[in-house]
């Protein structure tokens, strides 16, 4: 069952919600064992499914069992970890990029496999997500700012059913600080107001504006014209239809997240309005590119600044945006308009400080902070970005 | 860094001499990196929202930190909200290293 598309899906969601809501107005402690347990009612409900893994009779597996045995696993290697480095009481290099490679080689089966066998593919819904969770407590045990990971904790994140197929991508010490409070009842019913307030949102967003715009917009452009008009017109009905759509399925997911007293991050602010390139990503699938900026591009420059890797601090910065955004595209898939997707946009990013500083060097800057320069900015950001999403689209290809 | 500023009022520990606190060396580093002084006269400034810090001063900043106070930073304790001003930041280097 496809989380979030149909009216049995929300059913469901109200028969395990009200449990765990009066619970928590009871303020009963049994109201987190409720969260765990509705994430294992829904997950068998969701990925009850038989997948064909292999040519012969005998190769079917349910897709739930491959969920199960890819979350003991992530648990084992996290666990090996911590205790690990709490034996060790240094920093090992060594285990930490054994755990890394551990935890990413389900993910690069997944994506990799189907090249060569393309009937029969591995994986199931969500395994790309579930990896940034996964990966996030990784870093964190190495880091030593995750000290103890009690197993129940440890798979209610990795595997919070509301948002286990699209994220928003949560935090590991951010999902426990949430975990380990009870609420008081004020915060329950606070908790309730915000969950149906972006329920209505992820309502209106997905089942009326991105419908609209895919049925009466996107749907016959792509069908019937070609040429660089019908191109255009497509760019813009589709970065429109993809925004309402995740935009849509990303309040679902945080109002859910908000009935059991889990406030998973947000994952837009009003991206077509940003002002520059920069901006953009911090408005547009946020909890992705927080992500890639904490644990790939900042780690990277620091470790690039520490050990003088580079004469200039910018060398290091441009490189870091390249490999973020690289990794970024190709997470998403790896056909080669997603790995155009990201080297375009490490490639606006970078020209655009590179301009913006240029500019502020001079004695004169040729652009300034007035509103018209500001409405100029916003226009011209939402062009490139749409087109990046064109490109992404694969249409072109 | 420079000596012999007198320390901004509300500001604990002039900047410069053997024995000052936390909030001068932070603040002092942090002025270096930023590049302007504001961020000592205003201790809530937005330092993101006005674009005086962006991700790679972050990361110098962190680095400049841990090198100046001999201890570990790791940028998966960045949080906007946690380094969003200048008060904060020192408050965030006073929890890891004292007054």
């Amino acid at each position: 069952m496809i989380p979030y598309a149909g009216f049995l899906y929300f059913g469901l969601v109200a028969y395990v919600a009200v449990p765990g809501l009066v619970l928590g107005v009871l303020r009963a402690r049994g109201a987190r064992w409720w969260t765990a347990a509705a994430t294992a009612i829904m997950l068998s409900i969701q990925y009850n499914v038989w997948l064909r893994t292999g040519p012969h009779p005998q190769t079917w597996v349910r897709e739930v069992w491959l969920l199960v045995g890819y979350a003991i696993v992530q648990w084992l290697v996290a666990a090996a970890l911590l205790e690990t480095l709490k034996e060790l009481d240094r920093p090992s290099p060594t285990a930490t990029w054994l755990a890394v490679t551990l935890a990413l080689a389900p993910l690069v089966v997944a994506k990799f496999e189907p090249l060569f066998n393309p009937k029969y593919p591995w994986g199931f819904l969500g395994v790309s997500y579930l990896t940034f969770r996964s990966l996030d407590t990784i870093i964190g045990i190495n880091d030593r700012l995750i000290t103890k990971m009690p197993p129940v904790q440890y798979l209610a994140y990795l595997l919070f059913f509301p948002t286990i197929s699209s994220g928003p991508i949560d935090r590991y010490r951010r999902f426990s600080q949430d975990w380990e409070r009870r609420r008081t009842r004020a915060e329950v019913l606070t908790d309730v107001d915000g969950a149906v307030h972006r329920i209505f949102t992820g309502f209106l967003y997905k089942f009326i504006l991105a419908y609209l715009i895919k049925r009466y917009w996107m749907d016959p452009v792509a069908g019937r014209y070609y040429g660089l008009l019908a191109d255009v017109s497509y760019m813009y009905a589709y970065s429109l239809y993809l925004f309402f759509d995740f935009a849509g399925y990303s309040a679902f997911a945080i109002g859910v997240g908000y009935l059991f007293g889990i406030h998973t991050p947000e994952n837009f602010d009003r991206p077509f309005l940003a002002r520059n390139i920069r901006d953009f990503w911090n408005r547009w699938h946020i909890s992705l590119s927080w992500w890639f900026r904490d644990h790939v591009y900042m780690r990277f420059v620091m470790a690039a600044t520490r050990r003088r890797w580079f004469k200039s601090k910018y060398t290091a910065s441009y490189l870091g945006f390249v490999l973020s955004m690289g990794l970024m595209g190709v997470w998403h898939g790896v056909a080669a308009h997603f790995i155009l997707y990201g080297l375009y946009h490490a490639s606006l990013i970078i020209g655009f400080d590179f301009l913006s500083r240029w500019n502020k060097a001079r004695p004169k800057p040729l652009w300034g902070e007035g509103p018209l320069w500001r409405a100029a900015g916003t226009f011209l950001t939402f062009q490139a970005v749409c087109f990046g999403l064109l490109l992404f689209s694969g249409r072109l290809g | 860094m420079s000596s012999g500023e007198s320390s901004e009022p509300g500001v604990p520990g002039a900047p410069g001499g053997p024995g000052e606190f936390t909030t001068g060396r932070v603040l002092s580093i942090l002025a270096e990196i930023a590049e302007t002084d504001q961020v000592r006269k205003d201790l809530d400034l937005d330092l993101y929202g006005l674009e005086i810090l962006d991700s790679l001063a972050t990361v110098q900043l962190m680095v400049a930190l841990s090198q100046e106070f001999g201890i570990d930073i790791s940028p998966a304790e960045f949080e906007r909200e946690l380094w969003a001003t200048p008060r904060k930041i020192v408050a965030f280097m006073e929890g890891r290293v004292g007054p």
